[in-house]
């Protein structure tokens, strides 16, 4: 039994290893650009031969990266909240509830995340600036949400398919009162589906490039992958490969926090699920 | 009489039971806050942008603007650069997708099995995903570039992959698939933590190998989920944009129809065929989705909610 | 029927004030001064030398508080640039004043009435002393419609511990290149290959070197011709030469010049940027990097090199005009200029500040560069030049694999297409 089960162990180990490699190896490079002097940006070296905090310094020098950030961060999580929010209204809706024009809903849902989005730029552009929305938080929250909306009611509604509602009233022929029977019972079997909504959508947001680009001016509601294209080298020929790569450790940094908290609830909702059986 | 028996002799009648009428209700008004959102924001530019593509608009000169009807459609039908586009495009599609299955799903039961560190590993998997992906982009350009990458130095000397079109198409896929496995692994991840236990380790009592019991118990009770993600992961592979644009600029024949859009659009300011591109490209993955739906059977969520 | 708990009724409530606090706080964020000085905003590629801020500031003051000028910062591609102003001067946007545009934008921007055109004393002040290509760039239809801010060319940059003396034509430096080969040398010739404005560029320069002209002097039909093909047989005998780098058909400038810094190569052509990094990055390599005019197509004959740089123009849709041309004369003139020169790296537009001894102390090659200047040639003159870029680097790319006679055939059709802006681009 003892070596069976240190064969299972390392084998997983094994595995582990791999699979951290795999997604890492690329994010190390990133890493290594990133501390890499000017002068030996071009060698090739996996390993920096020469390690300088230059990049870093430089990108914090003005207040324009800060910035960036804190835009990136509010507009994120404020447009993440109210999606998951009006998903999971909507989503609760369609798995459990019967109304007119559920395929409707679907159905457009789906239409609007079809449409590419390359097309639909300009004319938000035009409303935003009549409605002065341009170039603020909102201006990009709105689109951000209104995007992510069909991923969230999708996903949210094949999660909540999947839960046996029946112990919702089990809980309530024990005894419990509504919320009780909804906190204690349903709550936890939907939070791995709102969660990894959650994520979902956040990392939506914080990637996009095309509405952060056109909808926003000036630092005061540009995201940071709008704001890396701002980045300037030494002169206007050279790539900022040195600046770009420290940016983009010093964002990551907020996803992996963000992803290690909620991998928890994945987690616990998880085999809550499994055990019931 | 009762509210219920009023249901049961009403049956088959348009009238609703008074517990029906809320439920419709409350479904509608659930529904709502989500629905305006979406239908205010969107209905217009789409709107707008299916009525610029009936016209010819260059935004360099605006007073030519006229209709056209569907000469547009026509124009961009018969170029072969759609064409060369959408070749390259389906390829990029079924290939990345495909190979984002089977990896997504290795990486799922690795996440969901993991004996220890798995904190660690699901965080390790999830991170590709959450790295902005123009820089990731950047960084497999920088790598794969001779001379300067790490990853060049690996291939035979005077090799430049980026500048041949079918190296580079492989190029875009690799970069693609680490991109976005974690996106069909959490799907999938997901699908999997619903499947059983019980029925699985029964199917082990029963003397059933890891892969029987992969291939006859998990993979047809996560069909809902694996139809779900693979629909989302389609659709949006489709649309690639990104990973092209850094890595060749969709030069040497490796653009894909949203880069053609793009181009046709923002460079040569031409709204009118930049419109008719992006309807096109509505209606190909408008496709894609109905095959998914109606052949495969996605679970669409619009069905009738099952009462158990 | 289902009973919910009183938590979901909070919802729709907490969803609302969620996105009042949102909007609150983007009121917060984004501080609008209305009242006092008139803020001219000056839309400019993004500077981090500080040289550009300085000009908005120094005007400014000048201005004697009639105006501030506000420098906003565009994305560091010329195309990013060239979105973010159409996007609003399509939608008929006031708050563009000033912006700088490249060489290549002052046809189609006036074509389609985004800029104003200048006249009078503004446009004497703003062509006086400057060089005539750069205000060949800003001139559309016999109108001025820029002020010319910056330039740009491309000079020949080589080791003289491989070439002993550089080449004046491009078949003679392929031969030394092939020598240098043979010799187990460094012997790459950097050029920029890839699929982009660039390669148009070097397009161009062989074009007018060769006595040709890509577009007939009315900018109404493709002219190619003889030239064309001489010059599309340079650049296919460059890219199957044993000069040629590998990823010659990847290589924007930046990939050039890092490879001159590698030490791998032997020639490169490329802007005057390349001096001060070689000098910061390679200090080994610096003492033997110099410079010469860029290769003609034959020996007795000097090249016309493509200039580029960036023109200043004044948005249509400005409430303040008079203030905006005043603001702009102001930073283009001879002191803003030289602070760009030193501390930004970009070369002057103005003939006399490349005799001024605080440039050429810097910049030693600013004879060479005048000289460039003075003969340079401009790129296609026309609305549709952005069609015709794309037609041109698109049927060019990859260069080793151009077959002259039938690539410029193909591509006299491909430019017709552009210029009727019909059909898709690729």
């Amino acid at each position: 039994m003892m070596s069976h089960r240190g064969r299972t162990l390392t084998g997983w180990g094994v595995v582990n290893l791999l699979v951290v490699l795999y997604a890492l190896f690329p994010v190390w490079w990133i890493v290594a650009l990133s501390f890499k002097d000017p002068s030996t940006l071009g060698d090739g070296d996996f390993i920096p031969r020469k390690w300088t905090w230059e990049n870093y310094r430089g990108i914090f020098q003005t207040s324009e990266f800060t910035r960036a950030l804190i835009n990136s961060i509010g507009i994120a999580v404020i447009a993440t909240t109210i999606a998951v929010v009006l998903g999971t209204m909507a989503a609760y809706a369609v798995a459990r509830l019967r109304f007119p024009g559920k395929r409707l809903l679907i159905g457009m849902s789906l239409l609007i995340a079809m449409f590419p989005p390359i097309s639909l730029v300009s004319p938000l552009f035009n409303i935003e600036r009549v409605l002065g929305i341009f170039d603020t938080w909102p201006g990009l929250i709105i689109p951000y949400m209104t995007f992510s909306l069909p991923l969230a009611i999708y996903t949210l509604s094949a999660f909540f398919r999947e839960i046996p509602w029946d112990l919702e009233k089990a809980a309530k022929v024990d005894g419990a009162t509504p919320a009780q029977a909804f906190r204690l019972v349903i709550a936890p079997l939907a939070a791995p589906g709102v969660f990894t909504t959650g994520i979902l959508v956040f990392i939506f947001c914080w990637n996009d490039f095309l509405f952060a680009i056109s909808l926003t001016s000036t630092t005061a509601a540009r995201t940071v992958p709008a704001a890396i294209a701002f980045f300037t080298g030494s002169s206007q020929f050279q790539q900022p490969t040195g600046s770009i790569a420290a940016a983009a450790v010093v964002i990551t940094v907020p996803i992996v926090i963000f992803v290690l908290l909620f991998q928890r609830r994945i987690v616990a909702g998880l085999t809550a699920g499994a055990v019931k059986g | 009489m009762s509210p219920s028996t009023k249901a049961a002799t009403g049956q088959g009648r348009a009238q609703l039971s008074e517990g029906a009428r809320q439920e419709r209700r409350l479904g509608l008004l659930l529904c709502a806050p989500a629905v305006i959102v979406m239908v205010a924001v969107t209905a217009y530019p789409i709107a707008y942008a299916v009525y610029l593509s009936l016209q010819r608009y260059d935004l360099r000169f605006p007073g030519q603007a006229h209709w056209v009807g569907l000469a547009n459609y026509g124009a961009v039908l018969s170029s072969p650069f759609w064409w060369q586009a959408l070749w390259v495009t389906v390829l990029i599609t079924v290939v990345s997708v495909a190979i984002e299955l089977v990896l997504g799903l290795a990486l799922a039961l690795v996440m969901h099995r993991a004996i220890f560190g798995r904190g660690a590993v699901r965080t390790a998997v999830l991170i590709p995903y959450g790295i902005v992906t123009v820089v990731a982009a950047y960084s497999w350009q920088y790598a794969w570039t001779p001379g300067t990458g790490y990853l060049a130095a690996l291939l035979p000397a005077g090799s430049a992959p980026l500048t041949d079109q079918w190296q580079a198409i492989g190029l875009i896929i690799l970069a693609e698939i680490w991109k976005t496995t974690p996106f069909m692994a959490l799907l999938l991840l997901a699908g999997l933590a619903l499947v059983p236990g019980e029925t699985v380790r029964a199917a082990m009592v029963d003397g059933a190998s890891f892969w029987q019991r992969l291939r006859l118990v998990i993979l047809p009770l996560m069909k809902p989920a694996i139809l779900v993600a693979l629909l989302f992961r389609t659709l949006d592979a489709f649309r690639i944009f990104d990973n092209i644009y850094v890595l060749t600029g969709g030069s040497n024949d490796t653009g894909s129809v949203s880069i053609l859009g793009y181009d046709n659009l923002f460079t040569a300011l031409n709204l009118g065929i930049g419109s008719a591109i992006s309807v096109l490209i509505f209606l190909c993955v408008a496709v894609i989705a109905f095959v998914f739906i109606k052949i495969f059977g996605a679970a669409a969520p619009g069905g009738e909610p099952e009462r158990r | 029927m289902p009973r919910h708990p009183r938590s979901r009724r909070r919802l729709p409530a907490a969803a609302a004030a969620l996105v009042l606090a949102a909007a609150l706080l983007a009121g917060c964020g984004s501080g609008g001064g209305s009242g006092g000085t008139v803020v001219l905003n000056w839309y400019n590629f993004p500077d981090d030398s500080g040289a550009l801020q300085q000009a908005a500031d120094r005007c400014g003051q000048a201005s004697g508080g009639r105006y501030r000028i506000q420098y906003n910062k565009l994305p560091r591609t010329a195309d990013g640039q060239r979105q973010q102003l159409v996007r609003r001067l399509a939608a008929h946007d006031a708050g563009v004043d000033i912006m700088g545009l490249d060489v290549t934008w002052p046809a189609e921007f006036a074509e389609a009435g985004w800029i104003r055109e200048w006249t009078g004393a503004a446009k004497q002040q703003a062509t006086a002393d400057t060089l005539d290509a750069a205000v060949r760039t800003a001139t559309w239809q016999g109108k001025l419609y820029g002020a010319p801010y910056n330039s740009n060319t491309q000079l020949l940059w080589y080791r003289d511990d491989l070439v002993p003396t550089p080449p004046r034509s491009w078949a003679e430096m392929l031969a030394q290149a092939d020598a240098l080969a043979k010799a187990g040398k460094p012997h790459y010739v950097e050029i920029q290959g890839a699929q982009y404005e660039g390669l148009t560029v070097w397009f161009n320069t062989l074009v007018t070197s060769a006595g040709g002209s890509i577009l007939t002097p009315d900018a109404q039909a493709p002219s190619l011709g003889p030239p064309a093909v001489v010059a599309a047989g340079i650049m296919h005998d460059t890219a199957v030469s044993a000069a040629a780098d590998p990823s010659l058909p990847n290589q924007m400038e930046d990939e050039n010049r890092l490879a001159m810094e590698s030490g791998t190569a032997a020639f490169e052509l490329n802007y005057p940027f390349v001096y001060p990094s070689m000098k910061a990055n390679q200090p080994e390599l610096f003492p033997h990097f110099k410079w010469a005019p860029y290769p003609g197509v034959t020996a007795d004959r000097p090249a016309t090199v493509t200039i580029g740089g960036i023109d200043l123009a004044v948005g249509a849709y400005t409430r303040q005009s008079d203030l905006a041309f005043e603001a702009t004369l102001c930073l283009r003139d001879r002191e803003n200029q030289l602070t760009n020169a030193l501390e930004g790296g970009l070369p002057p537009s103005l003939r006399s500040l490349y005799q001024a001894a605080e440039l050429t102390e810097s910049y030693p090659f600013a004879a060479e560069v005048l000289a460039a200047l003075d003969t340079a040639s401009v790129r296609p003159q026309t609305p549709a030049y952005q069609n015709v870029s794309i037609a041109i680097s698109h049927t060019l790319s990859p260069p080793a694999s151009i077959r002259p006679e039938s690539t410029v055939a193909d591509l006299h059709g491909q430019i017709e297409d552009a210029l009727g802006s019909k059909g898709l681009i690729p």
